[in-house]
């Protein structure tokens, strides 16, 4: 009996080494012409640089640098226990790795990756900040983050002479005594520096300038496995209708079937709420306190409220999301491999999207799961989980400019 | 229908006091730019033409434009009072997250700002036109990448 199941498993086993070895030797399947465009639609990376919107600091070498200073600094925070960088780990691809963020208290949402945020649409999982040092003000003022004022910002800034030497050499001045604007001055530091975080080229990207100008030789080095994930991408799963463009995410909002219970009884409204967030803002490109936002704020004067924005989040850009777990608003989904299950499985009874066709249950066999995982993986910057700040230059005192 | 209750982009009435309305462009066939010109995108039916044109060019998704629209009456229609653009994408049953607005430019020209189409795939722009007591409603679909 145990002859004949040893020789059963030794026969399963030889079939599955040959299936794998069949695989891995069979030339990838053809692109289709549709498919090499949609392919060629996820790059060129990096794209060509943007800044925050409104943000008359955003780009400025000093004003970057002051703002990783803050990025990091706990005195932000007036019981100095909270930084930006305790939610947003540069080793984790500035998230944190938990499902829902812990600042004083546990928060209602996971602390998405920073890298390449300056080139998305909105911010927030609700879309509720049309910039980034708008979003700023959010995790610097919320009570239950770090909970700070202009009035504490601005004493952290004058007690320590590099600091301050360092914000006249940024903004050109002293801190406003004002505390609103020091509060906006702040997340405008904030912004500059978080607008500076682009990661580098990937094995896609790779791939797709191969692709591109017709290098057989350089796209074989691309995994025949995460080959075949891309082709599912932009083919039967649909996933590029979503996560488009070279950042891979359309910049917009949707229900996936997510759930939107913070806690029992407790409703996350996502986009739905995100919008009437944005519209009450202070700080909204519309606001005076945006410094020439151009064309930046032709989206907040024309995103219009719709009952089917309830319980949409935003498609997030999958560049790195490999080292961005666990997933979704909520942080519900563990792994990836979560991810591509919901979506291979996902229940249409849980979305209330008004008929919209677009996600269906994909019905993927394991083999073409893996193929989605390791698609996925090639997205992610070798360098990203190694960033290091720079340590900041002594600063000499500046004059005010006049 | 997701995109059910849509709300389409109305040229403000403020504007439409603003405009002239009897300068039609009056040649049927001359309507807008010349059909040579560059993504000139038209939708018809039997009382009015409507020429348009993508700012930028071409359509793409992801951006956001604006569209340069000619409106041409035919078989003795009016200029309309009042005009409405709008986007959606039938096979998904959603429209835009956008609603854009539309300025009177004069002489059966308007500009609507603020459009964006946020996937790629086939989209179906919707006109509704407010002219003689009655609505017309005129459509033309494209394929965005």
């Amino acid at each position: 009996m145990k002859a004949c199941i040893a020789r059963r498993l030794a026969g399963l086993l030889a079939a599955g080494l040959l299936a794998v070895a069949a695989a891995l030797a069979a030339p990838p399947t053809p692109l289709t012409p549709t498919e090499r465009a949609r392919i060629l639609g996820h790059g060129p990376w990096p794209p060509p640089a943007a800044v925050d919107a409104g943000n008359a600091l955003a780009g400025r070498e000093h004003a970057i640098a002051l703002g990783q200073q803050l990025f990091f600094d706990p005195r932000l925070s007036p019981d100095g226990r909270l930084a930006c960088a305790s939610c947003h780990a540069p080793a984790l691809a500035f998230s944190d790795g938990r499902a829902r963020s812990m600042g004083r208290a546990e928060l209602d949402r996971n602390a998405p990756s920073l890298w390449n945020a300056v080139h998305a649409r909105w911010w927030d999982w609700d879309g509720a900040a049309d910039s980034l040092w708008s979003q700023a003000l959010h995790p610097l003022t919320d009570a239950r983050e770090l909970a700070t004022s202009g009035a504490h910002l601005r004493t952290v800034v004058e007690s320590d002479a590099q600091l301050a030497c360092r914000w006249r050499q940024a903004t050109g001045g002293p801190p406003p005594a004002e505390d609103e604007a020091m509060l906006v001055h702040t997340a405008k530091l904030l912004g500059a520096f978080v607008g500076s975080l682009v990661s580098a080229r990937t094995p896609f990207d790779d791939f797709r300038d191969a692709l591109g100008r017709g290098d057989a030789a350089a796209m074989v080095r691309y995994p025949a496995e995460a080959r075949r994930g891309l082709q599912l991408f932009v083919g039967r799963a649909r996933c590029h209708l979503c996560h488009a463009g070279p950042t891979f995410s359309n910049g917009e909002f949707a229900d996936i079937g997510a759930g939107f219970f913070v806690r029992p009884g407790v409703v996350d409204p996502g986009r739905h709420r995100g919008i009437q967030r944005l519209q009450a803002s202070r700080h909204s490109l519309l606001s005076v306190h945006a410094d020439a936002p151009g064309d930046a704020a032709t989206k907040t004067r024309h995103v219009q409220l719709q009952h089917r924005n309830f319980g949409e989040f935003k498609v997030p850009s999958l560049r790195n999301a490999s080292a961005t777990a666990p997933y979704l608003h909520d942080g519900r989904l563990a792994t990836l491999a979560d991810v591509v299950r919901h979506y291979d499985q996902i229940d249409l009874e849980r979305l209330h999207a008004d008929g919209e066709r677009i996600l269906e249950p994909l019905g993927l066999d394991a083999g073409e799961r893996a193929d989605l995982l390791a698609f996925l993986r090639s997205l992610e910057d070798p360098l990203a989980r190694g960033w290091q700040p720079q340590p900041p230059a002594p600063c000499r005192q500046v004059p005010d400019r006049p | 229908m997701r995109g059910g209750g849509r709300v389409l982009a109305v040229a403000s009435m403020a504007a439409m006091l603003g405009m002239v309305p009897g300068r039609a462009p009056a040649a049927d066939a001359g309507c807008g730019p010349a059909p040579e010109v560059r993504h000139r995108l038209e939708a018809a039916s039997a009382r009015h033409r409507v020429v348009f044109v993508p700012q930028p060019a071409p359509l793409a998704s992801g951006r956001h434009f604006s569209l340069d629209i000619t409106v041409c009456p035919r078989g003795g229609a009016s200029l309309p009072l009042a005009l409405r653009v709008d986007a959606d994408m039938p096979a998904h049953r959603h429209g835009m997250n956008y609603r854009p607005t539309v300025r009177v430019l004069g002489e059966g020209r308007y500009r609507a700002d603020g459009l964006l189409m946020h996937m790629p795939g086939r989209w179906r722009f919707s006109f509704e036109l407010s002219a003689d007591g009655r609505l017309d409603r005129l459509s033309h679909e494209v394929d965005v990448e």
